[in-house]
């Protein structure tokens, strides 16, 4: 069995430092508050508690997260479309600059907050046209439009591989038999991509679950408009009610292994 | 062939497109470098200076750049020292449920940042009390980063013809003289590619070493920028923390894509 002694370590890697704890978390879900550590009391509560206390929190998530990957299909297929067909030099400068939303959402977070912030580059922008920067710093629109930024990258991978599965002699044909290039992008180009399409959309819901600096520094903080994660921080380790933590990073994780299932089911990109 | 007048105007929007986004994908780099280069002076001016960077030092910033570099390299060691033989039997054997063993060594990927990282608390707590510690933030990122090493890896092995190894035995070399001498040099630059992934990933990763920082004591330099954005806002120190973390992490970029290019990052993180 020579391939198994070659995975062995990899296995044992996983087994021991992502099995064996996400079934840790799934035990402390059923139990109550902290207890798990002392004398666990096995209960059903905190799972109930999603559909009553936390089902808002549910909301409020999906909408930021799905309205973000709304923004990076608006913004990603003319930037794939683009960068597939049409871009030769500097092409490895903009591929180059692909990388960098991949350093984590917190410097994302930190350049639009300043960005907001009263003082800042734009705080005069919304101080003269009445808005508050304070507001618009925690606003939803701003909480989407960082999360589109982390997520961007994502997207674009998934369209762009979509993009250069399609064979471009069916869209010669195409012009060949007469269509115009508008016509031919409409009947052609966009059908044959939409699988990549959706599975972009659906990895930005997925990443964008996992969104935790941006949430807590801007919008999707505020009780009014926290998102889960920030939400699971602070009851874990604030109120320390680790069975209701537990229990919504179980149904969070689920959500987003379904969600990436699903991505991956629609087209095959790039990392996901 | 010469561009007709249309052709060359849809070439200019296609470039100022891409630049434009480019540019705003570019916003929290720009805003953190300029930021940290204007200090206000006592009369209310403002002026450009690197008096910010000559401060981080007095905010103890600089040990914990040394522990998320030191954390990272070894993350970096491990998994190419599990990640490439692994990736070495996926691709050269066939055997019963590979595909689902694949998709099991990647589930972590897929897992939201914040439930892995509480499920890892918990299990330090409960299971792996020793790893409350420095081998703690090693042992998160070593699992969590090894898709990475197997990914590249894997893109690599596929580059590789298998008639170099099957050759090179042939004439007398053992597995193991094989594997060292023909297969490792020639999937070095895909080897490369997972460890600039993990580099860029693990030295910046956030919310694992933001929940591990309460039990382990150990602050690593993304937690202390965000420690010190939620406790002082946006002075230019900080946004000079992050300009510098933000300017390790692209300098590595841009070395490995001078050195080693492209190829080996297509199909895993660029198109």
């Amino acid at each position: 069995m020579k391939p198994l002694a070659l995975l062995t370590p990899a296995i044992a890697l996983e087994v021991g430092l992502f099995f064996i704890p996400l079934v840790l978390l799934g035990l402390v879900s059923f139990t109550l508050r902290d207890s798990f550590f002392f004398e666990p009391k096995w209960t059903l509560e905190n799972y109930a508690d999603m559909f009553t206390v936390y089902a808002f929190d549910f909301q409020i998530t999906f909408l930021l997260v799905i309205l973000a990957a709304f923004v990076d299909l608006l913004f990603g297929f003319p930037f794939a479309y683009i960068m597939t067909r049409r871009i030769r030099r500097f092409s490895d400068v903009f591929r180059a600059i692909m990388l960098v939303p991949l350093f984590g959402e917190l410097y994302i977070a930190y350049g639009f907050y300043y960005l907001f912030l009263p003082g800042g580059p734009l705080g005069f922008i919304f101080e003269l046209s009445g808005v508050s920067a304070v507001r618009a710093m925690y606003s939803m629109e701003t909480a989407v439009i960082a999360l589109a930024v982390y997520t961007f990258p994502f997207a674009v991978y998934n369209i762009g591989i979509s993009l250069q599965g399609i064979d471009r002699a069916i869209e010669d044909s195409a012009r060949c038999l007469g269509a115009g290039s508008v016509e031919t992008f409409l009947k052609v180009t966009l059908p044959m991509s939409l699988p990549g399409i959706l599975g972009a959309w659906l990895v930005s819901i997925g990443w964008g679950l996992g969104a935790f600096a941006i949430p807590t520094l801007m919008g999707g903080a505020m009780v009014s408009q926290r998102m889960l994660s920030v939400e699971m921080y602070s009851i874990a380790l604030l109120q320390l009610d680790l069975g209701t933590a537990s229990a919504i990073g179980v149904i969070l994780a689920l959500i987003a292994v379904i969600i990436f299932y699903l991505s991956l089911r629609a087209s095959r990109g790039a990392l996901v | 062939m010469r561009t007709t007048k249309a052709e060359r105007a849809t070439q200019l929007a296609s470039y100022g497109y891409v630049l434009a986004v480019s540019v705003f994908l570019l916003v929290p780099l720009i805003v953190s470098v300029i930021r940290s280069l204007t200090v206000t002076l006592p009369g209310g001016m403002t002026t450009l200076s690197i008096k910010p960077y000559l401060e981080i030092a007095e905010y103890a910033f600089w040990p914990k750049v040394y522990l998320s570099l030191s954390i990272s390299i070894t993350t970096i060691l491990i998994d190419t020292a599990v990640g490439v033989p692994a990736a070495y039997a996926l691709v050269r054997y066939n055997f019963l449920g590979k595909r689902v063993l694949f998709t099991l060594l990647n589930g972590v990927w897929y897992v939201p940042g914040i439930c892995y990282a509480l499920s890892l608390i918990l299990a330090y707590y409960f299971l792996y009390k020793w790893f409350l510690g420095y081998w703690g933030f090693i042992a998160a990122y070593t699992a969590g980063f090894l898709l990475l090493m197997l990914m590249t890896c894997i893109v690599a092995f596929k580059y590789v013809d298998p008639c170099y190894e099957e050759s090179a035995s042939c004439l007398g070399a053992g597995r193991l003289t094989t594997f060292f001498k023909v297969t490792l040099p020639l999937i070095g630059p895909g080897v490369s590619a997972g460890v600039l992934l993990i580099f860029v990933l693990a030295f910046n990763e956030f919310i694992t070493a933001f929940l591990l920082n309460l039990p382990t004591k150990l602050m690593t330099a993304p937690v202390k920028v965000f420690a010190d954005i939620t406790r002082a806002r946006a002075t230019p120190y900080i946004a000079a923390e992050a300009a510098v973390l933000q300017l390790i992490s692209l300098a590595v970029v841009i070395i490995y894509l001078r050195v080693v290019g492209t190829k080996y990052l297509r199909g895993v993180v660029l198109v």
